[in-house]
């Protein structure tokens, strides 16, 4: 299983508050860097939006991956929607991993509206990380297995 | 047959080459959510924009997704275009294939167009799901509350009037001015507090308009942005004011520096306050003055500098040096802050005219030496490292402004935050007299030292925001946002699944959410003039209850579910 898997196998979901998170992702486009095509934006208001619902979700619908962008800790547009976010995510981390799913399947970054260098990089090395671990199918039928 | 009318734009060739537009029109065309499919050259040329505008429009399109360049390119332009055009904003998509697609997957052409195609599907789920919030429209009451009549207040007072607004201009003493009363001089201009604000409050006496309560203190505010009911209370007797704003102008106060330096228990050692009364009544008598910087701040407990003390110190010691010829005057510093050409010149000034300038270390505060009368000072020197002995008759403490008590206790009957000294908080760094409430503004030393000049500068911006706010007629509450172009939506919280835990009172940053009792248990009631739709309270209900219905579970359950859909 630890074989590199095809590229395109790859699914990112991205979360990105419209303030920052969004804006850097325009810019990368802006300044056309070459991106992998395996991730699709959901544009939210603010990071604190995305319930861990919504990622439970989408990894039992076969995403890889999923990445919460907001504005920098401090700097969020709804004054601190980024904190409670933040100490969501990261129980929800610990809870991906006890799982056996991987708390890696989760990324959450912060930046600011004009760090599209940022965004390209965190999106590049998330796919590569993603494109190392097994294809959600695995794991989901690996589970059925041994129920 | 589906409901949604699709418009994709060729971006001049630009979208063409990269991503197969004709395949994924025809795609698009049988797909069971789209109604029907137009392709423009370019949206940007208006008459292109309109033309297929129209055209869609008069087959009675409902909802429309557009497929174009992101919303911070044209996007969102587009989007408000057919908004005019009288269809609801939450019936109305941009998708972004250009930045988010064509122009960074060129090395893998299928994939983009997977991704477009995805993308599109994405926008059709969202378009399909969505639910839309009901607005509310606010009445705006064309009338502004200032509380504070210090320099901050009386020039928000003063330009509210000038704009043609009635202003309650509320002060808790019995005359105007604050503390530019106590000022015998202002930096850089010298001229006296008092004459400053001449012009300001013989406007206030003059313009009909301005209504003064002196003596009068804010027992509470009801209501939201545009319609406020402020009960204020003068000598026992209550008064209720409808305001659609409210400008606070509170001001802060100096702080008293007891027990620090010799302060209270040696004579001839005063605060700069007092330097200014004995200024005001012509009584300095020193041969020696000695203005120590930086007493009572940048210490642990006040770790901010109070950005009025240095020009205030170098105002005092040239006077000084004028007033009593023979003098001596020194300023003992940390660093000295002088921002700006104007107030790097005044220090030049300073220098020439023989002010003296010591540095010292933090750590290794200066000495203060005598007992009962203050004799002078020995500092360690921390630019040569030398000790130096300074005999001294006069030793003034520049003591920094700190956060009026009584902010407390006005944030929470105007349910804004404070931050962590005391001092009124904005909502955020680009709006600087914008608080978390609508229609509620902050100016002046309420929420940060400045100088006078400032404060009336500060005063006049939170006058015209707080006019741009009042000659609306009506604010919708969907528009009723810093958010240009409006917000998403509403929150709302279902009443049947709502266990009343709060959560979402708790992790609301503008106090939007309310527990009210209902049939005998707790529920949550969103305050739509006040959400600002960030979806905070949504990820915390642990029952589902808040929703906003632009963004709901499941037009977003959905969008996920399509976000990598083979192409059908």
């Amino acid at each position: 299983m630890s074989a590199t898997k095809n590229v395109h196998d790859v699914r990112i979901i991205v979360f990105a508050c419209r303030w920052c998170g969004l804006i850097g992702a325009d810019g990368a486009g802006r300044e056309r860097t070459a991106l992998p095509a395996s991730f699709r934006v959901i544009p939210v208001e603010c990071a604190g939006f995305v319930e861990p619902d919504l990622i439970i979700r989408a990894l039992a619908d076969g995403v890889t991956g999923i990445a919460v962008l907001g504005c920098h800790l401090g700097g969020c547009r709804f004054s601190d929607g980024n904190h409670p976010a933040l100490k969501r995510l990261e129980l929800l981390r610990t809870l991906l991993d006890t799982t056996g799913i991987g708390g890696r399947r989760l990324l959450i970054g912060f930046g600011t509206a004009h760090e599209s260098h940022q965004f390209a990089e965190m999106i590049r090395e998330f796919h590569r990380e993603l494109s190392e671990l097994p294809s959600p199918g695995t794991w989901l039928a690996g589970t059925m297995k041994r129920q | 047959m589906g409901m949604v009318h699709v418009i994709l734009c060729r971006c001049f060739g630009e979208l063409d080459s990269a991503l197969d537009l004709e395949g994924i029109r025809t795609r698009l065309e049988g797909h069971s959510d789209v109604a029907s499919v137009d392709t423009a050259g370019s949206l940007c040329l208006p008459g292109d924009a309109a033309a297929v505008f129209s055209r869609v429009l008069e087959r009675g399109a409902k909802k429309v997704l557009i497929g174009c360049c992101s919303p911070f390119g044209r996007g969102n332009v587009l989007r408000d275009e057919l908004i005019r055009g009288g269809l609801a904003s939450s019936d109305v998509v941009s998708v972004d294939l250009r930045e988010g697609c064509a122009w960074i997957h060129g090395k893998d052409p299928a994939g983009a167009v997977k991704k477009a195609w995805n993308l599109l599907d994405m926008g059709l789920a969202s378009l399909g799901r969505a639910g839309r919030s009901d607005n509310v429209t606010v009445r705006v009451q064309p009338r502004a509350l200032v509380i504070g009549a210090g320099a901050s207040g009386l020039s928000a007072a003063a330009t509210l009037a000038g704009l043609g607004f009635e202003t309650h201009l509320v002060e808790r003493t019995a005359a105007p001015g604050g503390l530019l009363n106590l000022i015998s001089r202002t930096y850089p201009t010298g001229e006296s507090g008092p004459d400053k604000l001449k012009g300001f409050i013989g406007e206030m006496e003059r313009n009909p308009l301005i209504t003064f309560h002196s003596g009068t203190r804010v027992e509470s505010v009801k209501g939201y942005g545009g319609d406020f009911k402020v009960r204020v209370v003068s000598s026992g007797e209550a008064k209720l004011i409808r305001a659609g704003a409210v400008i606070v102008a509170t001001g802060a106060r100096v702080l008293l520096p007891r027990g620090m330096m010799g302060y209270g228990s040696l004579k001839n050692v005063i605060t700069q306050m007092e330097m200014e009364r004995r200024f005001f009544t012509g009584k300095v008598d020193c041969t020696a003055a000695v203005l120590l910087q930086c007493a009572g701040a940048r210490s642990p407990e006040r770790p901010y500098c109070s950005t009025i003390c240095c020009p205030l110190s170098l105002k005092n010691a040239k006077r000084v040096l004028k007033e009593v010829p023979g003098s001596r005057a020194y300023v003992l510093h940390r660093d000295i802050m002088t921002p700006g050409s104007v107030l790097e010149a005044y220090y030049r000034e300073a220098l020439r005219a023989g002010v003296q300038f010591i540095r010292f270390d933090p750590q290794k505060p200066p000495d203060i030496l005598g007992e009962e009368m203050f004799k002078g000072v020995e500092v360690d020197d921390a630019v040569t490292g030398i000790r130096r002995k300074i005999d001294a008759d006069l030793l003034v403490l520049s003591t920094p402004l700190i956060p009026d008590p009584e902010n407390q206790k006005l944030a929470e009957i105007l349910d804004l935050p404070v931050d962590r000294y005391g001092f009124f908080e904005e909502t955020y760094p680009l709006h600087p007299v914008e608080t978390r409430v609508d229609g509620i503004f902050i100016c002046g030393a309420a929420r940060w030292p400045v100088s006078s000049d400032q404060a009336i500068q500060q005063g006049e911006t939170a006058a015209m925001k707080a006019a741009a706010f009042l000659s609306h007629e009506k604010i919708p509450a969907l528009l009723q946002s810093p958010v240009p172009g409006g917000k998403a939506g509403h929150a709302r919280a279902d009443a049947d699944f709502c266990t009343g835990c709060g959560n979402c009172t708790a992790v609301c940053p503008y106090g939007a959410c309310r527990l009210q009792k209902m049939n005998g248990r707790s529920v949550s009631r969103v305050i739509k003039v006040r959400c600002k739709a960030c979806g905070n309270c949504i990820s915390v209900c642990p029952n589902g209850a808040m929703q906003i219905p632009e963004r709901s579970d499941r037009a977003v359950g959905e969008m996920i579910r399509r976000a990598f859909r083979e192409v059908c």
